[in-house]
Order: C-alpha cells, then sequence, then structure tokens
C-alpha cells in the first residue's frame, strides 16, 4: 500500500484538530451546566465526558477528510 | 490540490490523434497538464480533483471517438453489516486514483471495481478496504470461489455461533442476578445473584470478550474518519456498561440510584446484537443462493480421449478441440457439438425447459446440464469462463452487484445515517439535560422492560441513557438491506426461468413498462418463413422462381434463403450474382450475366419505375392472406410476384393476452404494409401497429414512444434489433440460447418463448413490490422509533426505551426484512403458475401464414 499524503502529519493535524473542538464543546457544556446551577461535580464531568465523546464522533468523519483535502492539495 | 494520471488511450494511431486527446482533455476546466504519448498510447493528465473528476476525463476522450482502457475486478469484502459499511467500503475504493466506478453490494459481500489497469493495482484496492476495517480478497469464480465462499460462511458462522455460546449463559445469568429481587425470580434465583459486584464479574468478560468486536472495528474506522454500525453498538454498549460500572462503585453518582444496575442493559444489548449477526451470518448465505446453485451446477471432472482412451481430468485441464465421453447420469463437463451417439439432456437447469432435449451428431450440448439416458462422445467448444454456465453465473453476479436507482438513494440516506444519529443523540443529551428534565422528570421513570424505578436519576444520568437510546435504536442496518436483499431474491429467481436481467435497474425498468413493443420477425413469429405461392407473368413459374432465387442468393436474410431453399427443393440450382445489393426494407438488386434482377416492395418497384400490371391484383390478394408478395423484375420488367409467409409461435396470442391483462399497451413493430400489418395485430389483439418501419428506423419509433411519456420495452433478436434494443427503457433479447453475455439489451431470456416477456415483468415487478415493502419496514421502523428513544411519550408515560428494547425492535426491524424477502424463494410468476411451455395449447390461427419483413 503507498503512503498517502494524509497519513502522519495531516492525521497529527485532524487529531489535533478533532480533540480540541470536542474539548472546547465539552468546556462548554460544563460552564453551561454550572450557569443552570449543576452543583455536582460528578454529574458536570460525566456530561462533559459524554459531550466530548459524542462530539469527537461527530467531528471525525468531518474534519478527517478535511483536512486529507488540503494535504493533497499542497 | 492537483493529482498525476496517466490514462491508457485506445485508438490513437497519428499525430493529429494526439492533438485531438489533448486539446479535449485540456478543454475541460481543473486540468492543468496534459502530455499525450502515441508510443505508449498513454495521456499522463494533471488536473485537480476537486474540480474534474475521472469518469470526465474518460468522458472527454471517448465523445471525440476514442476510449479508455479499462479492467473490472471484484473484491470479496467481509465484515460489512449496513448501508453504512457499504458507504465507507465504496468510498475507501472510490478515493483510489485510477478508480472509475464502485458499486458494492451488502449481500453478495462483493465489490465491483472498474478501474484503469496500470495507475491502481488490486493490491492497492485490498489495502484500502482492510485499511477502513474490513477483509478483503479477490473474488474468484467458478468452483474454487464456491469453495472459498463456503469456507469464509463457515468461519463466520463458526465465529459469531462461538461468541453467542460464550455471550449466552452470561447474559442470562446477568439477567436473572438484575431480576432476582421481583415476582418469581426471587424463589427460584439465589440471592447473591443479584449482588453488583458479581453482575459486574459476569458482564465484563461479556463485553470485552464477544463484544470486543464492535469496539474494535468501530476504531479501525474511525482512524480513517469512517463510521459505521458498530460505532452505535460500541456507543450503546460502551456507555450502559460504564453507567452500570460508575452505578456499582458510586451509587450516588446519579444515574438511578443503588437499585439501578444497567448490567443487564450491557449484557443483553450485547446478545441481542451477536444473536443478530449470528442469524445474519447463517441468512446471508442463503440470499446469494441463486449464484450458489448456478455454481454447484459446474462439474469438476471430465471424461477425456486421449489416444483413443478416456481420461479422467479436472474440468479446467479441457480444451477447446478436445473430444469428451458423457455416460447417462453424467453432467456435461463443458459446451461442446456431439459428434457420436445419440441421448437425451436434462437442461432445465439453465434453459427453465422441463422436458429432456434430445440430442444426436452436429447437436449443442450444454456444460452443467445432465445426460439422461445415452452415451455420447462430443467436441468441446467452449470452456472455462466461455461456457454458457459461466456467462450466466457472471451475468446474474453482475446485476446482484449492481444498484437501482431506488438503492443509490437508500444507501444515501442510510449512509450519512450515523452521523445524524449522533448529533441526535447529543440534541438528546442537550435538550434532556437543560430543558427535559427540569420539565417532566418524575421519580416514578422506569426503563421500559425493567423493573426498578430511576428515582434516584439526575439529570445527566437521565439525559445519557434518553441519548444511548437513540443510539441504539437508530442503526440502519434494515435500510442497508431491504433492497438488495429483494433485488438478489429477484434476479435469482429470474434466473431459475432462464431471465437473466443485465442489471438492478433492468429489474427497476422493467417493472415500470406501460408498453412492449415486439419485432414481429423472428419474435412474434418463428422467424423461419417459407415460400407459398409464385405468380408468374411472361415466364415459367420455375423460371420465375430460379430468378428469385439468383437475386437472393448472397442473402442473409431469412426471406431470402426462404425462396433460395425453395428453389433448391424444386431442384433449381441457383447461380451466385455477380454483383449484389441489399437495400434494407425494400428489397435486393442483383446482376448475373449481363442480366439485372430486382426483387423486392411496391416502393422498391416504383422507385425503379418498374410497371407492376396485371401483377398487383395478384400481389394484393396474397398480401389479403397474410402472405408477404414480392416483386420479381428481370431488366426492368415485372415478370412475377413470390410470396412469403411465417407462422406465429404458438405462445404468442397467450403472451399478448396477458400483457394486455396486466395493463400493458403492446404493439408490433414490422416493416410489412400497414394493411397487413394491421391483419395480424387485430388477430393478436395489439393495441399499436407500428408498420412499415425501415430496420433502421426501428430506434427512432421506440423514441417517438418515449416522447410521448412512455415507458417502453422493447423485444427482438439481440442482434439485428441491437440499436432499438438499446434505445427502449428496457430491451429484452429473446433466444439468447447459449451465448447470453454476447447479447444486447437490458434483460435476456435464454428460451425462445414470449412467456417469458411476460415472466420477465411480472418478477420485475415482485422484486420492486419487496423492495417497497422491505424499505417500508425499515423506514417506518426508524420513523417510529427514534421519537420514540428521544422520549417523546415520556411525558406521558414516565418510561423510556431500555437500551435492549431498543436492541430488540432494532433486530425485529432487520428480521421483518429478511422474512419477508424470503418470500421471494417460494414465487413463481403467475404465467408459469397458468402455463408451462410445453402445455400451451394451439390456438386458433397460430398456424396461419403471416406476412415476412424484410
Amino acid at each position: 500500500m503507498p503512503q498517502h499524503p494524509w497519513d502522519g502529519k495531516a492525521s497529527t493535524v485532524a487529531a489535533v484538530l478533532y480533540l480540541g473542538l470536542s474539548l472546547l464543546a465539552a468546556f462548554v457544556f460544563v460552564a453551561l451546566a454550572a450557569l443552570k446551577g449543576e452543583t455536582s461535580w460528578s454529574a458536570r464531568l460525566i456530561g462533559g465526558v459524554w459531550v466530548f465523546f459524542l462530539t469527537t464522533i461527530i467531528l471525525m468523519p468531518v474534519v478527517i477528510p478535511w483536512v486529507r483535502k488540503h494535504a493533497e492539495g499542497r | 490540490m492537483s493529482r498525476r494520471l496517466s490514462l491508457p488511450v485506445e485508438g490513437m494511431s497519428c499525430a493529429s490523434c494526439v492533438a485531438n486527446v489533448e486539446a479535449a482533455l485540456k478543454g475541460l476546466p481543473g486540468v492543468r497538464e496534459v502530455r499525450v504519448n502515441l508510443a505508449t498510447e498513454q495521456a499522463t493528465v494533471e488536473y485537480d480533483p476537486t474540480r474534474v473528476t475521472l469518469q470526465d476525463l474518460r468522458k472527454a476522450v471517448e465523445e471525440i471517438g476514442y476510449g479508455l482502457r479499462t479492467a473490472t475486478t471484484y473484491l470479496h469484502v467481509t465484515g460489512m453489516s449496513c448501508a453504512s459499511c457499504v458507504e465507507t467500503v465504496r468510498r475507501a475504493l472510490a478515493e483510489l486514483p485510477g478508480v472509475l466506478d464502485v458499486s458494492v453490494n451488502l449481500s453478495t459481500e462483493t465489490a465491483r471495481v472498474d478501474y484503469l489497469p496500470g495507475t491502481v493495482t488490486v493490491r492497492e484496492m485490498l489495502a484500502a478496504v482492510r485499511d477502513v476495517g474490513y477483509g478483503a480478497e479477490e473474488k474468484l469464480e467458478g468452483g474454487a470461489a464456491l469453495d472459498r465462499e463456503q469456507e469464509a460462511r463457515r468461519r463466520e458462522i463458526h465465529r459469531q455461533g462461538r461468541n453467542l455460546l460464550v455471550a449466552t449463559p452470561l447474559a442470562l445469568l446477568v439477567m436473572l442476578g438484575t431480576f432476582q429481587p421481583y415476582g418469581v425470580l426471587s424463589r427460584l434465583v439465589p440471592e447473591f445473584l443479584h449482588n453488583k459486584l458479581l453482575l459486574f464479574a459476569l458482564t465484563t468478560p461479556l463485553v470485552v470478550g464477544p463484544g470486543a468486536q464492535f469496539f474494535v472495528h468501530s476504531f479501525r474506522g474511525l482512524r480513517r474518519g469512517a463510521t459505521d454500525m458498530n460505532l452505535l453498538y460500541a456507543t450503546g454498549i460502551g456507555a450502559a456498561y460504564l453507567i452500570a460500572v460508575v452505578n456499582t462503585f458510586w451509587p450516588a453518582s446519579g444515574f438511578g440510584g443503588p437499585q439501578a444496575t444497567f448490567y443487564e442493559a450491557a449484557a443483553l444489548l450485547t446478545w441481542f446484537i451477536l444473536l443478530g449477526r449470528y442469524l445474519e451470518a447463517v441468512t446471508r448465505g442463503r440470499a446469494s443462493e441463486a449464484i450458489r446453485r448456478l455454481m454447484r451446477l459446474q462439474p469438476r471432472r471430465a471424461r477425456v480421449l486421449r489416444d483413443d482412451r478416456e481420461v479422467e481430468v479436472s474440468v479446467d485441464e479441457v480444451e477447446v478441440g478436445d473430444l469428451l465421453v458423457v455416460r447417462p447420469g453424467e453432467q456435461v463437463p463443458v459446451d461442446g457439438v456431439v459428434v457420436e451417439g445419440y441421448s437425451a439432456v436434462d437442461q432445465s437447469m439453465i434453459t427453465g425447459e422441463s422436458i429432456p432435449v434430445e440430442k444426436k451428431p452436429g447437436d449443442e450440448v450444454l456444460g452443467g446440464t445432465l445426460n439422461k439416458t445415452g452415451s455420447f462422445t462430443f467436441r468441446a467448444t467452449r470452456v472455462g469462463r466461455e461456457t454458457a454456465l459461466a456467462q450466466i453465473i457472471r451475468l446474474v453476479e453482475e446485476a446482484q452487484t449492481s444498484k437501482a436507482p431506488i438503492q443509490r438513494l437508500a444507501d444515501l440516506v442510510a449512509g450519512r445515517f450515523i452521523f445524524w444519529v449522533h448529533v441526535l443523540a447529543l440534541a438528546t443529551f442537550l435538550f434532556w439535560y437543560f430543558v427535559g428534565y427540569d420539565l417532566w422528570f418524575s421519580p416514578q421513570t422506569r426503563l421500559m422492560l425493567t423493573p426498578y424505578t430511576l428515582s434516584g436519576a439526575s439529570a445527566v444520568g437521565f439525559a445519557v441513557l434518553v441519548s444511548v437510546a437513540v443510539l441504539v435504536i437508530s442503526c440502519p442496518c434494515a435500510v442497508g438491506l431491504a433492497t438488495p436483499a429483494a433485488m438478489m431474491a429477484g434476479t435469482g429467481k429470474a434466473a431459475e426461468y432462464g431471465i437473466l436481467f443485465k442489471g438492478a435497474d433492468a429489474v427497476e425498468a422493467a417493472s415500470k413498462v406501460q408498453v412492449v413493443v415486439f419485432d414481429k420477425t423472428g419474435t412474434l413469429t418463428k422467424g423461419s418463413p417459407s415460400v407459398t405461392d409464385v405468380v408468374a407473368q411472361g415466364l415459367p413459374e420455375e423460371e420465375v422462381l430460379r430468378w428469385a432465387a439468383v437475386a437472393e442468393k448472397r442473402s442473409e436474410h431469412p426471406l431470402g434463403e426462404a425462396i433460395v431453399r425453395a428453389a433448391q427443393e424444386r431442384g433449381l440450382s441457383p447461380e451466385d450474382p455477380e454483383e449484389f445489393e441489399a437495400l434494407p426494407g425494400k428489397g435486393v438488386a442483383a446482376r448475373r450475366r449481363g442480366r439485372q434482377v430486382l426483387l423486392g416492395n411496391r416502393t422498391f418497384m416504383a422507385e425503379q419505375g418498374i410497371s407492376l400490371d396485371g401483377l398487383a391484383r395478384a400481389a394484393e390478394e396474397l398480401e389479403a392472406q397474410g402472405k408477404t408478395a414480392m416483386f420479381v423484375a428481370v431488366d426492368g420488367h415485372a415478370v412475377g410476384v413470390v410470396a412469403v409467409a411465417d407462422t406465429l409461435r404458438e405462445t404468442t396470442p397467450v403472451a399478448v393476452r396477458e400483457l394486455r391483462a396486466m395493463g400493458i399497451r403492446v404493439a408490433m413493430l414490422t416493416g410489412d404494409n400497414r394493411r397487413t400489418a394491421q391483419a395480424i395485430a387485430t388477430q393478436l389483439g395489439m393495441d399499436t401497429v407500428l408498420a412499415e418501419v425501415l430496420p433502421g428506423d426501428k430506434a427512432a419509433e421506440i423514441q417517438r414512444l418515449q416522447a410521448q411519456g412512455y415507458r417502453v420495452a422493447m423485444v427482438g433478436d439481440g442482434i439485428n434489433d441491437a440499436p432499438a434494443l438499446a434505445q427502449a427503457d428496457v430491451g429484452i433479447a429473446m433466444g439468447a440460447g447459449t451465448d447470453v453475455a454476447k447479447e444486447t439489451g437490458h434483460v435476456v431470456l435464454v428460451k425462445d418463448d414470449l412467456l417469458d416477456v411476460v415472466a420477465a415483468i411480472q418478477v420485475a415487478r415482485a422484486t420492486m413490490g419487496l423492495v417497497k415493502q422491505n424499505l417500508f419496514w425499515a423506514f417506518a421502523y426508524n420513523t417510529a422509533a427514534i421519537p420514540l428513544a428521544f422520549g417523546i411519550l415520556y411525558p406521558f408515560v414516565h418510561q423510556i426505551v431500555s437500551p435492549e428494547l431498543a436492541a430488540v425492535l432494532m433486530a425485529t426491524s432487520s428480521l421483518s426484512v429478511t422474512l419477508n424477502t424470503q418470500r421471494m424463494r417460494r414465487y413463481v410468476p403467475p404465467v408459469r403458475r397458468r402455463y408451462r411451455a410445453e402445455e400451451v395449447p394451439a390456438p386458433p390461427g397460430a398456424a396461419a401464414p403471416v406476412p415476412v419483413g424484410r
């Protein structure tokens, strides 16, 4: 199998992007939960983890092909 | 963004070809550089794949009269379970440079790849599929393919069976333990089984053992940015398991309180999915039964005559020209022609004819058929991939790998489904956490199918539970199975009757046909005309027939052959003409020893300025009797009329009546004059007559009907009527016999039986009916179940869908689609229930003469 241009550095860039955005979404959730009056830290944490997890799954198939396209273009 | 490819161009012969190809490619937007090499027949193109596709490049080259050398390969892909998998595999292959087209079929586990040889290899394709988490091997043919397929199926059934065997007792114990405090179980099941730590110990091996495949599979896909149904399973199982673990060790974390366990959710969800996988592995093989049955027909051994001795060899070693011996009860190993002996051969497995066919020297025999009574020796004419059976298998396989337009739509929806399901799950979580919980949560909340209440559920715990149910319940597996399973069943059933659909789109098109146009000669009629009358004027009858035969001697038209045959039967020996010209739809002109002979219809004679005085009336009388009258003129003078007639096939009137009863308009296409054509059409009850149509105008007539808004099927012989068959929405080539692959048309009928036209449309309609029912069940399930999982009823009933119930509903949907498809196995086209080919009574007038068009 030939080495694809998106292998290596591009996949790292993609991972940083979708993980970064998912982390951001999780933080936004935690902040909004606090604003809502959620006092339990475990609830905020569990909710944040769940949001992070779902957002990662949503973003991966979007971000990876997008980064791959740009990597091919260079 | 740019990509560089070398395209293998065919048909270039000079520098101007090079310039043409270069100009055509350079004219496309997004093409940056083109270099065409005549010697290597390669065009190196640098292009922007976001602006121009490989298909655009191919089209540009083909539009100017050249071609791209392409190749097709079939891959056996394992591990696909839903339409999302299909889309993932399709995308992985389509993204490879040099791949033109990809079609992936879930039911046959086959990927068909059209590609440019030299730009991409099969190894790269296999690696691309494996890279997104599926198994891939190059698809073999014939017996080897059958062996490999059976072995792969056996392995998969064994693997899933073993998983189920491990999972079943564990899931049963977890379920008994969970429900131990309730009802009769409190007396029957020991109390220690309800211990959460024990439930943890029982569920963990179940999730990390048999359930691990879902996590591994979805992780492999995710690495490449691909999502599939396994991801939904993995998320559902993983979330239920984690909630249970958190609830065990931190009961106050808000997931329902100490009485809630959730281990049963993780365990039963895993068990249901494993059960579904096992049943799928068992039943999927059945779906491709038609192919396997055909493959099983392929003989493995052959008895070859070498140095006057019979030597038993593998069928792969038989070569064209070999003499083979077949004894009673043995299979004919390859196609050939009988040279010695006499027997009756059962050909039902290939042609659908139930009565054995007699075989004598000179007759053709087909590989895979069964010799019944006598022994015979035959000479092999076609071996390996060229035999009729191999061609039929290939055709059926291709049809089952192709996709109907309705299926492309379903795949598109299902392919995007996983992404949107996760978006919906996130939205569900956020809604119930921020809004729904405060508005509607009740301490009496229960998960459906579970005995305990979730009084201690916090907002976050409750919202996570609802979103997990959405994930599990939304699996689009039924949507992915609905169309291909029905198409496989339908095309397989059709093959049993000798009806070969060349693609799923042909099935869909045939189901929508509104008008069936029959070519007359050779289709409605037997196509073996004979001379019935000779009217002479100024010359003896024999002389008129002799001149007519001289004119037709070099003709290959059935009408010409009939005249030459009639002359020979009367002891005349027509000489070869020195000059000969056939004028399609009109007649022939020939010259012999300086004398000019013309034979043709009125129009032709009028064009040649020949007076028909005295003969026109005789011709009219013959035509009124349903015969084709042709004038014979020698040296510019009309000397006689030769009448030729054909006879209708026995099944013609029945087929026309059946089609009309199905609400289909029936039309006849013929070169005959309007008066005689109308006479036959009335006799048969045809709705429309397209008369006086020249052979070259047949396609235009079909086009004219299409322009009136009709979806048209054209029935004709695959060679002469090729343009009309191609123009029609459905081209049905009749009587292909043994060389089915060479036939044009979208549907190929192996036998010369018009009732198969009716049967083909009936099978197509039944198949599309099945597709629509399956899609209804699949979509109805998702449409109804997702809002239920979202909690739309929760404010009223205070129950939410448990993950295991979601799994049951999902499995029910797939099962309803599979069972509905199984009904096709017992399907018999109504026309075949009423008539078998050999039982159709000869209708009154069937033997009446029918004119022959030129």
